[in-house]
């Protein structure tokens, strides 16, 4: 099996849309390296959020399989996935899902309980991601107090606390203007090259698309197209 | 966390937790009236019923309660000073009281009815009994041939006080004897098939008509009705070291009717809780289920980042836990005040079936009913919420997630 962060060999899945059978994916071969910055593109329904989902483990395929460091996930009983979520990846999505009883703190502490981090560290860390992401002023907020902006910050602070292989976006700009869209992105690149967390993007955003580094493009279920940058077209692109 | 999370989403949506505290303080409030209105029926028959008539412990001669007595006290009791100062001598006995029963024929010269008397000590009885006199005065203690009628046998005979009447009955040798009574009062209990049968007469007067010395049993009465089971304990060691040959039982073994009201209660009230509570369910239930399906992508997001199902199902369970707490906390206050103002004005109900008098409404909010309260409504809250709490665990997070 290849090496990378997560590797998908022959990953099909359908799901039943009404009367109809949907095969949303059909024979999925991919390698998401560490560091990548990848976004998959597509037409609605072209599958580019069923396979997010895949490799999220929040859905299992009908065949074929998912190794996630290596390790074979594609058989793992829920409580098992459960735990592999809260320690190794993060999720961004498009309308920001912070928990609305929470302050803007408690929403990026949340995790760090479910991994049951000391009080200590989850204070420092707590602090230094809001702080990451311009947010220190508006801790004690609730997500209702923010504007979108700041809300996918918080979410993106959220994802990145526990330190996560992996973040998982889906349509992460899909909800906010450009000005606030270059941002997030200009934010999110710059956690990419300054922590090496791997990001994949579920997306339509043209600007999402065209700053990543890595562009997986699908239609109707099935990879037709991939664009690897070369580091200086990369660079450039910034 | 979870804790914080699960008690602020209950005042989440300020309109509808405000509905279901309604319904969760209505059954608080209703269980403490209902809980406080038995313990008060229940204290005040159980003491009307042992100060009135049983005592809290009755002694008899042995073999009055397990033979069956051809004639009228066979197996009375001889020598009840002996007795008395036994039982007397227990600092917890208030009093002791002889009493006998007999049943014959009263007459006034022109028509006859059939008579049950209670032959006491008269000056005890009146410290014993709640009784109203009616007409007339109490009987005298040396004054052997005066007896008090039953309102409804005083109707029957026509008799007014100081008329005379003639009262017949079988003898300790079974012979037939009559003697000539005075009528001193007329009394009433409340409870009309009684007053129409019954008579109170001294003891002196019973033992004369019946051509014997002995008395049926000694009434014993306590300062505290909770020393009950003590004291029988320790009088029939006592008894048995002097050499007194008695039976004994207490006001619980002979308290039938206290007993069939408390089955009568127990049943009317456990059916209106049922409803009520059946009421309380369906509202948390539904509250739950809105809650879920409002929150159905926050439930998937907290699956998606690393919450288990059991904290999912845990988190529903303990806002229905908070629910019933600050339902049951909030239903306390109202119940306590309710039942004060209920207290204060002095309601006055109907007489029960078989009574003739009415009488005031008291609520007891006592511990044990607060107690009740507060466990059943916390708990039927919390029980409510399991099902749909359940639903929410099974959730699969791509459709939360996808839930619009």
């Amino acid at each position: 099996m290849p090496s990378g962060v997560v590797v998908l060999s022959n990953v099909r899945k359908s799901y039943r849309l009404g009367a109809v059978d949907v095969r949303a994916l059909r024979a999925i071969d991919l390698t998401i390296d560490h560091g990548d910055f990848l976004a998959l593109a597509g037409a609605s329904g072209s599958g580019k959020t069923t396979l997010l989902n895949l490799i999220g483990c929040i859905d299992k395929p009908d065949g074929g399989r998912i190794a996630l460091d290596g390790r074979d996930i594609t058989a793992l009983p829920l409580h098992r996935l459960a735990a592999l979520r809260r320690q190794r990846l993060g999720y961004v999505f498009q309308t920001f899902n912070l928990i609305p009883v929470l302050t803007a703190w408690e929403n990026v502490e949340y995790p760090l309980l479910l991994q049951k981090v000391p009080r200590r560290e989850r204070d420092a860390r707590v602090r230094r991601w809001l702080d990451h992401v311009g947010l220190s002023s508006a801790a004690k907020q609730r997500p209702d107090e923010l504007s979108g902006g700041q809300r996918q910050r918080v979410a993106i602070a959220r994802a990145m606390v526990t330190e996560p292989a992996l973040v998982l976006a889906d349509e992460p700009t899909a909800n906010l203007d450009s000005a606030t869209s270059a941002q997030i992105l200009d934010l999110l690149r710059a956690l990419n090259e300054d922590t090496g967390t791997t990001f994949v993007f579920a997306t339509h955003d043209p600007q999402l698309i065209a700053r990543a580094t890595r562009r997986i493009h699908l239609r109707d279920g099935v990879i037709v197209e991939e664009e690897i940058d070369s580091p200086l077209v990369a660079q450039e692109a910034c | 966390m979870l804790l914080r999370i699960a008690f602020r989403n209950v005042f989440r949506n300020g309109r509808r937790t405000s509905i279901t505290l309604v319904v969760v303080v209505f059954g608080a409030v209703a269980m403490i009236l209902f809980g406080g209105y038995k313990t008060v029926t229940f204290y005040n028959l159980r003491e009307s019923t042992i100060r009135n008539r049983l005592g809290h412990l009755q002694i008899f001669a042995r073999g009055y309660l397990s033979a069956k007595s051809q004639k009228p006290l066979q197996y009375g009791l001889d020598d009840v000073r002996a007795l008395r100062g036994a039982v007397e001598s227990d600092p917890r006995v208030k009093m002791t009281a002889a009493q006998i029963s007999l049943m014959g024929l009263i007459s006034n010269g022109e028509s006859s009815e059939t008579f049950l008397a209670t032959a006491v000590e008269p000056e005890k009885d009146r410290s014993m009994s709640s009784v109203r006199l009616r007409a007339g005065s109490w009987i005298d203690e040396r004054e052997t041939d005066g007896v008090m009628l039953g309102r409804g046998l005083a109707e029957a005979m026509n008799a007014r006080p100081n008329d005379y009447l003639t009262l017949m009955t079988t003898t300790t040798t079974g012979s037939l004897n009559a003697i000539d009574v005075r009528v001193a009062g007329i009394f009433s209990t409340g409870v009309k098939e009684f007053d129409d049968r019954a008579i109170k007469m001294p003891l002196g007067g019973a033992q004369q008509l019946l051509q014997t010395a002995r008395v049926e049993r000694l009434i014993v009465m306590l300062h505290d009705t909770e020393d009950t089971k003590a004291v029988e304990t320790a009088l029939l060691q006592t008894l048995r070291a002097r050499g007194l040959d008695v039976e004994m039982k207490d006001w619980s073994d002979l308290a039938t009717f206290y007993h069939q009201v408390v089955l009568l209660y127990n049943g009317i009230f456990g059916f209106l809780g049922i409803v009520v509570f059946a009421i309380v369910i369906l509202s948390v239930m539904n509250t739950t289920m809105m809650s879920i399906f409002e929150r159905t992508r926050e439930i998937g997001t907290l699956m998606a980042i690393g919450t288990t199902r059991a904290r999912v199902w845990n988190m529903f369970l303990l806002e229905g836990f908070f629910i019933g707490a600050i339902g049951a906390a909030l239903g306390i206050a109202a119940g306590l005040g309710t039942a004060a103002l209920i207290n204060a004005a002095d309601l006055m109900l109907p007489p029960p079936p078989g009574y003739t008098v009415g009488y005031l409404l008291r609520i007891r909010p006592t511990a044990p009913v607060l107690t009740t309260a507060l466990l059943i409504s916390v708990i039927t809250a919390t029980v409510s919420a399991v099902t749909p709490a359940f639903k929410a665990s099974r959730l699969k997070i791509v459709d939360a997630l996808g839930h619009i």
